[in-house]
């Protein structure tokens, strides 16, 4: 909807008549959602297709799909990874990049199940590789995910970011 | 200023360092998905921080604190969450009632026309809930309606006997003057599109160009406001950004509204032999008393609340407030208080999905189940002015137009910290009410200054210790006024913009009241 149609409801409704509530009254109208930033055309500049692969697949075991919404792998977290990380400092790069190889160390141990669930046992612990990297993983998964539209929308059902004529105030007896 | 002195039939011109941003240039609305960095690098509000302004600082010696490096035409109020608050009587007086740091020149009784003039002309919604911690006006607009997380919080502090009121702020609940209402976007930070919430670019400067009156330049970066024989402030030496080339204008008065780090640095940078410390610095004191807002936020998630269909609960961001308490129940053994503002940050993104343990589906089924409760508060609390605290200039490293940039010195001092240690114990206890959990941003440290920096050229009856008198007029060049935060001798733990918005309209009048007698 054009921001320009939207204000002009946002206007008309002003002067409808009061019906009821003021929830009934107050209009919805959500803004575009053209996607600027395309994933499905994204070319990986920091992390390459193995490290990826990884990458993605720890964060589907983070955020997981399931009945309510899809989970990190739809929401292609792991390529806005590699955005945040292809344009952060030496440190924060080496950090990733070292931290992966941690893992995947860890997992041919086992698997990467058990390595993720290790690393997260370790997250409380400053001084262990393995939980820092946790803690930065989960991070950016977290970001990625719950920025996303399948995050915000599907996961969450945000239905904020729009026009409303009146703000439904909350008029539940038990709150009061 | 410039406002309300062109309609008073003065030629201005207004120097502004920034550019103008057409509401069409805003990223008010774009979803997090539509930004390659999804916001998450300020991407919203980097229109706001032009040129090298952020790099032309340097903190040496400070403690956590952040001062705000806006450049940009209507200043902060292009970018703010718009909390109006006046101060209380005692506000002014610190000195004669604590025993601390000075009382200003001027007190409430003598502001309080100007509080209700500016109040009366910028559109602030609320009310008078007769609270003498915060004194109330008679133009208010409705207030903002409450979410079911206020409401809670109501009903769980009035048992501690701490009120919960409706929010003062210059956001619009109705049309007024000539700008729409609110669309309850909860964008405020990102700047309004429609002027629903106050800024001056949209609100002041269309008004003083329609006097004819009024000149609008922007990209002028001011260098040094240079003086004649006497010492009087005679034109200001600045460069065009965009084109490099160096500039004079000449004024008759000249009123400086830069922010209290930028204000400070021009007038210290301002040096000639009838001012070898800086202009209207014989004192010492410009840049010296540099304070702000400390505190820091938590974030609660309520119980009752949990597992609820989502709703649209945006707004237009904080919708109820909580005035300072601490002065009702004894007396504490340090000097100030502290006030909340209620739901000022954004409902969209999971605050907590970092802060609980675990992943997986059960955690992503937590996060969901949680987000529907979300209350957060932010503390706000006063910060003594002490000399020590500091803004100087470095002639030896320069920004990229060869101005000498600034630099800030900081500690929070022991009033400071022990305020700081009470607002934790006392968020604590409010945890301790409110069913479900909390997350304390900070416990150990507080923040500054919540772009609340204040202080640098301040006003007072002794020249010897001030900058200004109590109309901001500079004790020792007469032609000079500073306008904006930096005049404050003292804070309390109200926003400061209202308090600056109003001196400056004191200002204004006192100057058209010069100028008629001839005097100035």
């Amino acid at each position: 909807m054009e921001r320009r149609t939207a204000i002009k409801i946002v206007a008309l409704s002003a002067l409808a008549p009061r019906l009821g509530t003021a929830r009934a009254i107050a209009f919805d109208c959500p803004m575009p959602k053209a996607t600027a930033w395309t994933p499905a055309a994204y070319k990986l500049q920091f992390f390459s297709e193995a490290e990826n692969d990884l990458l993605d697949g720890l964060m589907e075991m983070i955020i997981p799909a399931d009945s309510h919404s899809p989970g990190a792998h739809a929401a292609q977290v792991s390529r806005f990874a590699d955005l945040m990380v292809a344009t952060s400092d030496d440190t924060t790069q080496s950090h990733w990049r070292s931290g992966l190889a941690l893992l995947r160390e860890e997992a041919r141990k086992s698997s990467l199940s058990d390595a993720l669930a290790q690393a997260a046992a370790h997250s409380e612990t400053p001084h262990s590789a393995l939980g820092r990297f946790f803690v930065t993983l989960k991070q950016m998964t977290v970001n990625g995910y719950y920025t996303s539209e399948i995050g915000i929308h599907q996961d969450l059902e945000y239905v904020g970011n729009t026009y409303l004529a009146v703000f439904p105030g909350c008029d539940h007896p038990e709150h009061q | 200023m410039a406002k309300e002195l062109s309609e008073g039939g003065a030629k201005v011109i207004l120097l502004e360092a920034g550019k103008h941003i057409l509401p069409n240039e805003l990223l008010t609305h774009k979803w997090p998905y539509e930004l390659p960095y999804r916001g998450l690098r300020g991407e919203k509000q980097a229109l706001y921080y032009q040129g090298d302004v952020q790099k032309s600082v340097r903190y040496e010696d400070s403690d956590g604190i952040e001062v705000d490096r806006i450049r940009v035409v209507g200043g902060r109020t292009v970018h703010w969450n718009a909390v109006t608050l006046r101060y209380a009587a005692r506000d002014f007086r610190e000195w004669s009632l604590n025993g601390i740091e000075d009382d200003w020149p001027l007190s409430y009784d003598e502001l309080a026309p100007y509080y209700e003039r500016i109040e009366a002309m910028i559109g602030v919604c609320g009310q008078d809930d007769g609270l003498e911690i915060l004194p109330g006006g008679s133009h208010y607009l409705p207030p903002l309606p409450w979410r079911c997380s206020e409401r809670i919080l109501q009903r769980t502090l009035k048992p501690m006997g701490i009120a919960v009121i409706p929010v003062r702020k210059a956001v619009l609940t109705r049309p007024f003057d000539h700008r729409p209402a609110c669309h309850y976007c909860g964008h405020c930070m990102d700047g309004c599109d429609v002027g629903a919430v106050f800024n001056s670019a949209t609100a002041m400067i269309p008004k003083a160009q329609a006097t004819g009156n009024f000149t609008l330049r922007q990209n002028a970066l001011a260098r040094e406001i240079l003086v004649d024989r006497e010492g009087r402030a005679r034109a200001v030496s600045f460069v065009d950004t965009t084109t490099k080339k160096e500039e004079t204008v000449k004024a008759r008065i000249v009123a400086v509204c830069c922010a209290t780090i930028e204000s400070a640095r021009l007038l210290l940078n301002s040096r000639s032999p009838q001012h070898p410390n800086g202009l209207a610095n014989s004192s010492g004191v410009v840049g010296r008393y540099l304070h702000g807002h400390l505190g820091g936020g938590v974030q609660f998630y309520l119980e009752e609340l949990e597992s609820l269909k989502p709703a649209n609960q945006d707004g237009a961001t904080d919708h109820a407030f909580v005035p300072r308490y601490n002065h009702l129940s004894g007396k504490p053994d340090y000097v100030g208080g502290w006030d909340f503002q209620v739901n000022f940050s954004s409902y969209m993104y999971p605050r907590h999905a970092t802060r609980i343990p675990g992943y997986g589906a059960d955690f992503k089924a937590r996060v969901r189940r949680m987000q529907t409760g979300y209350l957060m508060m932010g503390s706000f609390g006063k910060v003594v002015a002490r000399p020590e605290n500091r803004v100087t200039v470095d002639p030896n490293r320069q920004d990229a137009h060869g101005i000498p940039i600034a630099v800030v010195h900081f500690r929070f001092g022991d009033n400071d910290l022990a305020l700081w240690r009470d607002t934790v114990k006392s968020i604590r206890e409010i945890g301790g009410h409110l069913k479900g959990q909390m997350f304390l941003d900070s416990s150990q440290q507080p923040g500054g200054f919540a772009s609340h920096e204040v202080g640098t050229v301040r006003m007072g009856s002794d020249p010897k210790k001030s900058a200004l008198n109590g109309h901001c007029q500079a004790h020792e060049v007469k032609n000079l006024f500073v306008t904006d935060g930096s005049a404050f001798p003292t804070s309390s733990e109200k926003n400061p913009t209202l308090t600056i918005m109003a001196l400056s309209l004191r200002a204004a009048d006192y100057i058209k009241e010069q100028r008629r007698q001839g005097d100035l």
